[in-house]
């Protein structure tokens, strides 16, 4: 059994031994780790690290990559070093990294995670860049409200670089099939998806199966729409308000009606886009960016006005997506100069067609390169103006937000409603009795 | 002596993350912030939660069903394979399909074949007159889909064990049945499945396990919908933890299930060495 030399077999017990001991100690003493961990980060505190999502198709990647490598720092401030960081478990990613002292020192991200992490003392507020924008006039390049979006009691949590709101889209054709009419207010949707339903389309196209949580922000868009909302103004929740109920009410008459798909409650976001695609969708709420998601340039899959509620408001759900600065970092000097070259840059994406979001800076609305995509074009004119977030009824934005974004009892809140077997009180009550267990603020 | 290091990385390895685990459950923290010790006021809570029972049935279902479904259809296979049937190795390497191929890929199918009013199953329901079940959109109709789905992924498993088994069976014994005039159905019953039962209660606990432990299966497929209606207890806990970003409910779900298993493995267990003797 040991007829070979100790060198030959690899590694002698005692070697073993050795190791083990070394690695056993290593984790058994948290000193040696974090200072082994420590003299690790301050190698490379040269450098501030950037956190970026990939936000659209692999070139925006490359777009990015480029646009970061191109930063030449002022003299004495950090260079920025890019890391792309997946969508998948992304929050657990940037929290055990935050709590670990080895986060990003500037990031993109979910458009609500800023606020999470600002209550947790991780954010560095970006009240001097945007005073200092003020003051130089750049402020005045965001559109209106962009930048609002972001405010919290302690200051801005981020600043704004790309915008996400829901929209009303319509495929022309098969509302001239059915001799239907483009609705602008709730009663016409109504009208125009009977007449739709006869030819076997849908009129409120929609989907909440598995990962897909477009038909939850559809919901909330609609009361959003209505003047209501799942907070009050002191951002509580108020889920069982007077519009809420109306709003719910409306859309199980569509379910009832057969207006919406009864196989909604299950559709994927692959299915979702698919009864886009298989012209079975009329009408529906969707991103801006739905005819680049089924690659339709045929001009027949376009966006609608705003539809009017029946109390005439006019309002959607938007995400504004943002860049954050950290407190964790080798320089917050060297963070805004890096933010601030980041967001005068960033219109490269728009120029190359690299991303599929909404600009918010008016100076790249204005550009040739967007104003040939149409539909976003419509969406920025008209559905920006009234975009407001989940704290849609209160001037200030707060955590919780963020809590209730992708939540269990949303999503199940949603199939409920989609399925039709249910009233709008007893679902929003177990909303309301849902989102009160989790929301912690 | 020797030992001891490896021992003590074992258990580090081993031990630390699962009592920082029970240490999270016992607080009501997010992903961010292991929050306030609150005793154990979350397991509390889930077990007097009708969502977890709900969860706690649906595991139990999904667990009978993918454990005794795929073990009835493996066995057959496995009976039916011991034959001699013309093209018999291609159907073998053809049965193991849907094991090997990924979850992620067989998910996608079956989505595609009953997901919409599109889909090739339900318009074939609807063509022979049986309407157009909403296959993953109703509820009892989504709980069988999923249930079927996890036999139709499980049973390679168990015609392998089962292959397995039967090919340690003396022939001789079932001459010898024969020879006492037992018919096919009474040499199964008193010759094959007592012969083979360690190998099946084995089959057994490792497909327990792997059913109360499977998370893909159902959360790519209807992601625990719709209105729960498939939501298992390792779906609750994934969506307790990352969707509702409630840490400390979401893994006193996964330590209550982790108590279930041993106890149930334990049972199983004591079975395999009652049949061995």
């Amino acid at each position: 059994m040991n007829s070979l030399p100790a060198r030959t077999r690899g590694a002698s017990r005692r070697d073993v031994l050795k190791g083990t001991g070394l690695a056993a100690a290593f984790v058994l003493v948290p000193g040696l780790a974090t200072s082994c961990a420590k003299s690790k980060s301050e190698s490379g505190s040269g450098s501030l690290k950037f956190w970026d999502m990939p936000w659209a198709v692999e070139s925006y990647n490359t777009a990015s990559e480029a646009l970061v490598e191109a930063y030449k720092p002022a003299s004495g401030l950090p260079a920025a070093k890019l890391q792309r960081i997946q969508w998948n478990n992304f929050s657990t990613t940037f929290a055990s990294a935050l709590a670990s002292k080895t986060g990003p020192a500037v990031s993109s991200g979910a458009g609500f995670q800023a606020f999470q992490f600002a209550e947790q003392g991780y954010i560095a507020m970006a009240d001097n860049l945007i005073s200092d924008w003020e003051k130089d006039g750049f402020l005045n390049d965001f559109i209106t409200g962009t930048v609002d979006a972001l405010k919290t009691s302690e200051g801005y949590v981020g600043v704004p670089w790309q915008s996400d709101v829901r929209t009303w889209w319509y495929r022309k054709s098969l509302f001239d099939d059915a001799g239907a009419t483009i609705p602008t207010t709730w009663d016409e949707l109504m009208t125009a998806g009977e007449l739709l339903k006869e030819k076997g389309y849908f009129g409120f196209g929609n989907g909440a199966g598995a990962g897909n949580n477009i038909g939850a922000q559809s919901l909330v868009m609609m009361m959003i729409n209505n003047g209501g909302g799942l907070f009050d103004p002191d951002g509580e929740l108020d889920l069982l308000n007077e519009r809420n109920v109306e709003t719910i009410d409306f859309v199980l008459e569509l379910v009832k009606a057969g207006i919406s798909d009864p196989a909604a409650v299950s559709y994927t976001t692959d299915n979702h886009l698919g009864q886009w695609k298989n012209k079975k969708f009329a009408f529906g709420i969707h991103t801006p960016a739905l005819d680049d998601n089924i690659a339709d340039s045929s001009g027949d899959l376009l966006i609608a006005s705003p539809l009017a509620g029946p109390h005439g408001d006019k309002a959607t759900l938007a995400y504004v997506n943002n860049i954050m600065m950290y407190t964790n970092t080798p320089s917050q000097e060297g963070s805004e100069a890096f933010v601030d070259y980041y967001i005068r840059g960033m219109k490269t994406y728009w120029q190359t067609s690299v991303i599929s979001a909404l600009p918010v800076l008016q100076s790249i609305v204005d550009m040739p390169e967007f104003q040939k995509s149409g539909n976003k074009v419509k969406a920025v004119k008209e559905y920006l103006p009234i975009a407001k977030t989940y704290a849609a009824r209160s001037s200030e934005v707060f955590p919780a937000i963020a809590q209730v974004d992708g939540s269990q009892p949303l999503a199940q809140f949603t199939q409920t409603v989609l399925g039709g077997q249910t009233d709008a009180k007893s679902a929003l009550t177990t909303l309301q009795q849902g989102l009160s267990a989790i929301v912690t603020s | 002596m020797l030992v001891m290091p490896s021992i003590v990385l074992l258990l580090l390895i081993h031990l630390f993350p699962l009592f920082k685990a029970f240490l999270d459950s016992l607080h009501t923290g997010s992903l961010i912030d292991s929050g306030e010790f609150v005793g154990f006021q979350n397991y509390i809570d889930n077990l007097t939660s009708p969502t977890f029972w709900k969860a706690a049935r649906f595991t139990l279902v999904f667990t009978l069903v993918g454990v005794f479904g795929s073990w009835a259809v493996g066995l057959a296979l496995a009976l039916l394979l011991r034959t001699r049937i013309p093209g018999g190795g291609l159907i073998k390497v053809l049965l193991l399909l849907p094991w090997v191929v990924p979850i992620v890929v067989s998910s996608t199918a079956i989505n595609w074949l009953v997901a919409t009013s599109s889909s090739p199953i339900p318009v074939l329901f609807e063509k022979v007159g049986l309407g157009q079940p909403l296959f993953l959109a109703d509820p009892t109709w989504a709980a069988i889909v999923v249930c079927v789905f996890k036999v139709w992924v499980s049973f390679p498993f168990m015609m392998m064990m089962s292959s397995a088994a039967l090919s340690g069976v003396d022939q001789g014994v079932y001459e010898a049945a024969r020879m006492d005039g037992a018919t096919s159905m009474q040499q199964l019953r008193w010759v094959t499945l007592p012969m083979i039962a360690r190998s099946t209660y084995i089959s057994w606990i490792l497909m327990t396990i792997f059913c109360v432990n499977d998370f893909p299966t159902i959360f790519l497929l209807t992601g625990g919908g719709p209105i729960d209606a498939t939501n298992s207890l390792v779906v609750l806990a994934y969506r307790t933890v990352f969707q509702n970003q409630q840490v400390g409910p979401g893994v006193s779900i996964a330590f209550m299930m982790t108590v279930v298993l041993v106890v149930l493995s334990t049972v199983l267990y004591r079975q395999i060495r009652r049949a061995a003797h």
